[in-house]
């Protein structure tokens, strides 16, 4: 696929994947059935065979010379989407739990509402533990989101253009960091209830063990208080330098 | 007596690998001043130790011997601060050269790909 036939497409499907042969080529071919867009998977220094099943999927594969992490992964989509002139931005996670067949209601739903991002959530699926560290959160960042974690999310032009940015590249975590900076560019956020299901192969990245969710809560609460009132302080024409 | 001899060495000592390593080229720019001064502390404290004295008697600490290490600790953690500053500056460096190096290599590969396609010889590896 060639970069000008990309290039004249408004939406842009960014699916960031480590080490998920079994599923990125099923994912990849669900979201090319659902919308009509162009598909990039961001092969995060993957060691398994994730980038020959994206490309055989009909993707536009990125590897990135070592591991960033999920939202480094999606920056470099989102520096993509923005160096080949796309609309919107699509995220949805490689292991197959967002279904592609959601993405059109999403992406109405962001059309709709005139949001900069929307995010997919399913309140369902939340766990006792999710709700109590999604209820603390909401607390210390003020930000009203129901999913903090979601990776099904819709970002617009402006969104796509604040995450560009070279603000955006000390985030560790692609939830609350980049939920904060779009706040303090004045971005709206918005939610949409989707249908999810649960991953197919191993659980949550951040979940996975007490240790790892330790050490996510703390540095979130770090980070969030390190924000407490930094809202849009700087000249929007920051924006202008990104890419 | 003894006392100063050690000092004198130890100050010698430092300033002397410290200059080496300036001279050497190991240490880049700005850096290199900083432990260039560091060099020239470590020599005037040596070989006389009674500007600590002095010093100590200005600021009006009445224990001389814990100025230099109050404004060792101070420097050191100074400097700590200013390197984790530096490093998170890398970091962020590093990871968006790591991200356009890899929408480079994609550029790259799609471009060759539609040369190699448009060409009429076909057979030229992609």
């Amino acid at each position: 696929m060639s970069n000008q036939q990309i290039g004249s497409c408004p939406c842009l499907a960014v699916i960031p994947a480590r080490n998920e042969q079994d599923t990125v080529g099923e994912v990849v071919r669900g979201v090319m059935a659902a919308l009509d867009c162009a598909v990039l998977v961001i092969n995060d220094a993957s060691t398994d065979d994730t980038a020959a099943a994206a490309a055989q999927a009909g993707a536009t594969v990125i590897t990135l010379p070592f591991q960033l992490g999920a939202w480094g992964a999606t920056q470099a989509g989102m520096r993509y989407a923005l160096r080949n002139r796309h609309e919107r931005v699509i995220t949805l996670d490689a292991d197959g739990q967002h279904h592609p067949d959601q993405l059109p209601r999403l992406l109405r739903a962001h059309m709709d509402g005139g949001s900069d991002v929307t995010i997919g959530i399913c309140p369902e699926r939340l766990s006792a533990a999710k709700r109590l560290a999604w209820a603390y959160f909401r607390l210390i960042t003020g930000l009203t989101v129901t999913d903090f974690t979601s990776g099904l999310r819709v970002y617009g032009r402006r969104a796509i253009r604040a995450l560009a940015s070279r603000e955006a590249s000390l985030i560790d975590y692609q939830d609350i960091g980049v939920l904060i900076l779009l706040r303090r560019k004045s971005l709206r956020i918005a939610e949409a209830p989707t249908v999810m299901s649960a991953r197919r192969n191993g659980g949550s990245r951040i979940f996975s063990s007490w240790f790892t969710v330790a050490r996510y809560m703390v540095a979130t609460t770090v980070l969030s208080i390190a924000r407490v009132g930094a809202r849009e302080r700087r000249r929007r024409a920051t924006e202008v330098s990104a890419q | 007596m003894n006392a100063q001899i050690t000092a004198a060495l130890l100050g010698l000592a430092l300033a002397g690998s410290i200059l080496y390593l300036v001279r050497r080229d190991h240490l880049h720019g700005p850096y290199a001043l900083w432990w260039l001064i560091v060099a020239a502390a470590t020599l005037v404290l040596g070989f006389v130790p009674r500007t600590i004295d002095w010093l100590a008697h200005l600021s009006g600490i009445a224990y001389p011997p814990v100025l230099p290490i109050i404004i060792g600790l101070s420097l050191i953690l100074l400097r700590l601060l200013q390197l984790d500053i530096e490093r998170s500056r890398q970091e962020r460096q590093i990871r968006r050269l790591n991200q356009k190096l890899a929408i480079l290599e994609e550029e790259l590969t799609s471009l060759r790909r539609s040369v190699a396609t448009r060409s009429d010889s076909g057979n030229r590896p992609a």
